[in-house]
């Protein structure tokens, strides 16, 4: 064992190597191609676009890539995004007013969907980690009573009165081309990477995900850890939800539903492994972007809007496949 | 037959110079086997004695590390099960491997279902037919061949899995075929045990041979002809079932006493009279049960017992893995029930558990990460965890521990395997439990780790600690223990105090464990 | 709480440990036909006894044909102990697929039945395509076929280029309205896959493997089954039967649109698990299937006659699997979910 052990980290280096350096040389390389054969794709208005819109994706990567980290999947991510962002601008819709003040009712209106999120996140901890139902299977019917949840609220996009306005002016602060959205965002993420990293909480997540059972015996508080993550997480995905409604200004009860596939893609791109206990957030944020600018180049050279299903498709089915560990021959992946 | 006899007559299977090694520990250290034909051979020896071991080299599950096998005088070399079954070797695992929701029939033949196919089509009934016969040849006509397996009881389900053993070793056309036997008994009553005899006379009366591993040495004395003892990875002799008696086979499992520097006997301490952990009537259902007995502090306790007698779910219970049906648990005068081993920590309670890779370490974490596994919390200031303080503590046990590694940053993966447990001590040390269980902790590890690891132990004690020990041998158990505790299919059968200069006899020991 | 018989010895307790379970293991296989039975009752009584009438009986028999043959493909994927989200985006581009091919009012092809066998060739690659990747490249079954769920979508919305083609082949515009022995053509189609799957399950060596490979992948390995062939051919045998339920929805719609098979996979992802087709593999099968759909088409059927909302009704499938799974799964100190 040792010895093999041993012989293997030379063909293993060169893999983690590549996953490391994965999304950021995509990155360049992406910016390169584009910016060389397309005039303004580095223009403020287009880079403004891109910069902005990532940020509902980051907030909720921050949360899936915890997940991930200890071994678990949250596939309900993109429909709690969507009822957060119904039951937001609904809020507002009917009591907006009765607050005087548009940011105090803004603020209401924030706390509502939060504290759903963190309704819908403890459930689903709950469900998978003491009812021990696996998280892909317990977030999928989630997913499926959000989605109907959604439509429940409303059928069809509902706009925000023009007198509540001023509750999502924030949204479009901007320092230059990069907006205050998208800085909330990456402060939002370093706070979990600090998190992650540097605290005893964070530390249980990394052993739970490199051995739940060596985890388990050792005294870590293992069910504990896992709900926190999902109830934060479900927070998160909330919080992404009132991000998109401040930027519309409107709802949409779909909303969160492409997400799903760009969240997963965007950590592993990132480098985080789908078998818990290897990745980081800050790999992360470069996954994100490079699913922001694959998204942006795409629209921007024209892209059919269908292809992007299958090029996103593909991407995350190639970045998993390199971040799979396939170090144990025979395992059993189910 | 005698040892002349055997001599005079062409073996049917014989093994010579067997060793096998895992991660630096020899588990197999160059036995040898014969078996002739008609002949049924019994294998018995202490846990981890490579009774098993040998069984899944035979059957080609593992390559030998060197030696070599033959089989009706010709060369062996097995390299999967199938390999085995063709030549007609065929065993019966500990676990049964049959498939519950397929009939009887389609296990028997699983895999060889194009025997019965005609016109592409599979014929179940011709395949009802044969399961009939094949069932008919160890003398059950009372379930049909398209009975569920799952609607089976145990003891049937392992009689199919012998007659479906011996379809497969009989289709290689051999003329005497070799049926491994491990543990079969452990599950079945009498009636059913008797059965199992009768059926595996039947099948040496027709000149087939078997190998019969069991832990109950009444059973060995019972049915086999000839007799192996296996001891530590070595064969300490082969002697005729009739010259054989419970009390001589003992003696020969056991072998030589106790070295009084290699368990630092002369550090063994005294318990003091504190009680700590009191266990009252503890049972799991259909697991083990009544099971009483005392820890005191600088105590070290060892619960005796091999595979299956319930020991490892009495520990399992105390550190918090596993919920008891009945009984309690008493830490210090106050009655737990744990629901987790986080709970039983927060209590002093901490197990090393048995599985280093599975259960112990995480392998892709570092040396530091991996010490603080425990306390991490201890280590916090605020929220925040003290990434000096991890170091410091990493560096501190590395040295007291004397852990061979590059630095604490080192993965965890890349220690070797008495290194890893040694991370695995820090760790459990590092946490400040009071009470440790120390589940096989010298497994897999080399003898020189093996006597630090012994140290350790005694640190321990003399720290006022209270250890509940399951050893890898008895030797073991005698040498670190102060009092022993021995347990049988799920009882307590005995218990012997074992002061320093006054320890049991091993023969005792194992009398009440097998 | 387990009475203590101080006279057991512990191999007797053990025994008795293991009837128990096989009795619970019984009972609860007949669950699912109780509560359809009650399901049955509950809306006999709320409804009025049209609801037993001949023609709502056949209306469900119509309602059904469709998503059984979606469940039946990805039971066999759930015996494996693996799953299928796939479904969705396969079904929606074999639909599109098919109407693209066929006389319609896009494009200028006229392939006739020869689409179908395309359409249903085209979703058969994809769930080969899935199984590939789960085996070979060791992608967990849920994450390739979801990622594959976002590829076939796109497959099938750039194959009618937001046109979404109208079927005008007369033959085929004729089959939603044919019937045969009063039950619809459609139905048949279903039923024919019902017994083709059967058979498959009942009487070849495949479908034995099946729950081998479910159960415990060391067995059949151990002779010499080859566990991976197993598993790629399910996909591509769950690929196959996807791809005719797009055909029969796009059929069914006189429509090639990817909506076919929007919202799809949960009421089939419910039927298999209320059906007692276990997620941890190895157990259930297509007669499990056909009253797990059964139950949740009654269900819906019942609820659409009481004039409940149909958000509500899809939400209900989502809380129906997490029931039916909660119900299932194993639990214990040493299980790990993922």
């Amino acid at each position: 064992m040792s010895t093999k052990n041993k012989a293997l980290p030379g063909k293993r280096a060169i893999l983690d190597n590549i996953m490391e350096y994965f999304s950021f040389s995509a990155i360049i390389i992406l910016l390169l191609a584009l910016s060389l054969t397309q005039e303004n794709f580095l223009g403020e208005i287009n880079l403004k676009n891109l910069l902005r819109d990532t940020a509902p994706l980051m907030i909720m990567a921050a949360g899936m890539t915890m997940v991930l980290l200890f071994g678990s999947i949250d596939l309900s991510m993109g429909a709690v995004c969507s009822v957060s962002n119904v039951a937001f601008v609904h809020f507002m819709l009917a009591y907006g007013e009765s607050f005087g003040n548009p940011l105090l009712a803004g603020l209401a209106g924030l706390a509502v969907s939060l504290l759903f999120g963190l309704c819908s996140g403890l459930t689903l901890g709950f469900i998978h980690v003491k009812l021990k139902v696996p998280s892909f299977i317990a977030s999928l019917g989630f997913m499926s009573v959000w989605q109907s949840v959604a439509l429940l609220i409303t059928q069809g996009p509902e706009s925000m009165k023009k007198a509540l306005w001023p509750a999502t002016d924030w949204y479009k602060i901007s320092f230059g081309v990069v907006g205050l959205p998208l800085v909330l965002a990456i402060v939002i993420i370093l706070l979990v990477y600090l998190l992650t990293r540097f605290t005893a909480f964070g530390k249980a997540v990394f052993a739970i995900g490199g051995n739940e059972r060596a985890a388990r015996v050792a005294g870590i508080h293992v069910d504990r850890t896992k709900i926190m993550v999902f109830a934060l997480n479900g927070v998160l995905a909330a919080l992404a939800g009132v991000f998109l409604a401040a930027n519309l200004r409107s709802s949409a009860p779909t909303i969160g539903d492409p997400f799903t596939l760009k969240i997963v893609a965007a950590c592993a791109l990132g480098g985080t492994s789908l078998a818990g206990g290897k990745g980081s957030e800050l790999g992360t944020i470069l996954g994100v972007f490079t699913v922001a600018i694959i998204e942006n180049g795409m629209n921007f050279i024209g892209v059919d809007a269908y292809w992007q299903n299958v090029v996103f498709g593909i991407f995350v089915l190639a970045a998993i496949a390199l971040t799979v560990d396939r170090r144990t021959r025979g395992q059993i992946i189910k | 037959m005698t040892t002349q006899e055997r001599n005079t007559r062409p073996l049917l299977f014989s093994a010579s110079g067997i060793t096998k090694s895992f991660a630096g520990t020899q588990a197999l250290k160059g036995v040898g086997l014969d078996v002739a034909p008609g002949e049924i051979v019994g294998l018995v020896g202490e846990n981890g004695a490579g009774k098993s071991t040998l069984l899944k080299i035979i059957i080609g599950a593992q390559p030998q590390t060197s030696g070599s096998m033959t089989l009706h005088g010709q060369p062996y070399e097995p390299r999967t099960p199938m390999d085995a079954n063709r030549a007609g070797i065929g065993m019966v695992f500990q676990e049964q491997s049959l498939i519950v929701n397929l009939n009887v029939a389609q296990n028997i033949f699983f895999g060889h279902e194009n025997l019965f196919k005609s016109h592409g089509i599979i014929s179940w009934s011709k395949m009802n037919r044969a399961a009939q016969e094949v069932l008919a040849a160890v003398d059950i006509t009372d379930i049909s061949p398209s009975t569920k397996v799952s609607n089976l009881n145990f003891a049937t389900r392992q009689m199919v899995e012998i007659a479906k053993v011996m379809d497969v070793t009989k289709r290689s056309g051999a003329e005497h075929c070799l049926i491994l036997l491990d543990e079969p008994t452990s599950v079945l009553n009498e009636a059913e045990v008797e059965n199992l005899y009768r059926q595996m006379r039947k099948i040496a009366d027709q000149g087939h041979a078997v190998i019969f591993v069991s832990h109950h040495l009444d059973e060995i004395l019972h049915i086999t002809d000839r007799i192996y003892v296996y001891k530590d990875g070595s064969s300490v002799g082969d002697l005729d079932t009739r010259d054989a008696t419970e009390a001589r086979l003992y003696e020969m499992m056991v072998g030589k006493g106790t070295t009084t520097e290699y368990y630092h006997l002369d550090r063994q301490t005294v318990p003091s009279e504190e009680v700590l952990l009191e266990v009252r009537d503890l049972g799991i259902h259909g697991i083990f049960k009544h099971v009483n007995f005392q820890l005191h502090r600088g105590e070290v306790l060892g619960l005796c017992g091999v595979v299956g007698s319930g020991i490892e779910e009495v520990c399992e219970v105390i550190c918090g893995d596993e919920r008891p049906s009945f009984g309690e648990v008493v830490i210090r005068g106050e009655s737990m029930r744990f629901s987790s081993p986080q709970q039983a920590l927060a209590k002093g309670v901490l197990m090393i558990p048995k599985e280093r890779l599975f259960e112990g370490i995480v392998s892709n974490l570092s040396v530091e990460e991996n010490i603080a596994l425990s306390n991490a919390h201890a280590l916090s200031r605020g929220p925040v965890v003290s990434a000096k303080a991890v170091r410091r503590q990493a560096e501190e046990w590395i040295k007291k521990l004397r852990i061979k590694t590059s630095g604490p940053q080192e993965l965890l993966l890349q220690l070797s395997g008495g290194n890893q447990q040694k991370v695995v001590f820090s760790r459990a040390l590092a946490s400040g439990a009071e009470i440790l269980i120390l589940n096989h902790p010298t497994r897999g590890v080399d003898v020189g780790a093996k006597e630090e690891i012994y140290a350790f132990i005694r640190n321990m004690t003399e720290e006022g600690k209270a250890v509940i020990l399951l050893g890898d041998t008895v030797d073991e158990y005698l040498g670190l223990c102060s009092r022993l505790l021995m347990m049988k299919d799920g009882l307590v059968t005995g218990e012997f105090d074992a002061p320093a200069d006054g320890k049991p006899s091993q023969v005792d020991v194992v009398s009440l464990m097998m | 709480m387990i009475k203590l018989n101080p006279a057991a010895s512990i191999t007797e307790e053990f025994a008795e440990k293991v009837r128990n379970e096989n009795r619970n293991d019984r009972l609860m296989k007949l669950a699912p036909i109780f509560v359809l039975i009650a399901l049955v009752m509950v809306f006999t009584a709320t409804c009025g006894v049209s609801f037993i009438s001949g023609g709502n009986l056949l209306n469900i028999l119509n309602q059904m044909a469709l998503p059984l043959v979606v469940a039946l493909g990805l039971t066999f994927v759930i015996m494996l102990g693996s799953i299928d989200l796939s479904i969705d985006g396969t079904v929606g581009m074999a639909g599109s697929l098919f109407a693209c091919l066929v006389l319609n009012s896009e494009f200028g092809t006229n392939l006739g039945l020869m689409g179908a066998v395309i359409a249903v060739g085209a979703s058969m690659l994809c769930g080969l395509a899935v199984g590939l990747c789960h085996v070979y490249l060791k992608i967990p079954s849920f994450m390739a076929s979801f990622a594959f769920m976002y590829i076939c979508k796109g497959i099938g919305m750039v194959s009618y280029q937001g046109h979404p083609p109208t079927i005008q082949d007369p033959f085929i515009k004729a089959l939603p309205t044919a019937s045969f022995l009063g039950i619809p053509f459609i139905t048949w189609v279903a039923i024919a896959m019902f017994a083709l799957c059967y058979f498959i399950q009942e009487r070849t060596a495949f479908g034995r493997h099946i729950y081998a490979v479910g159960t415990n992948e060391s067995i059949p390995r151990s002779v010499g089954v080859s566990v991976e062939r197993v598993k790629v051919g399910v996909f591509t045998l769950a690929g196959f039967l996807f791809g005719v339920a797009g055909v029969i929805g796009a059929i069914r719609l006189g429509q090639g649109q990817i909506a076919i098979g929007a919202g799809k996979m949960f009421p089939a992802q419910a039927a298999v698990v209320v059906g007692g087709t276990s997620l941890a593999g190895g157990k259930g099968g297509v007669t499990n299937t056909i009253v797990g759909v059964l139950i949740m088409t009654v269900l819906d059927n019942g609820l659409l006659v009481l004039g409940v909302n149909p958000n509500i009704r899809t939400g209900i499938q989502g809380v129906i699997i997490l029931v039916s799974v909660i119900l299932t799964v194993a639990r214990g100190a040493k299980v790990i979910s993922k």
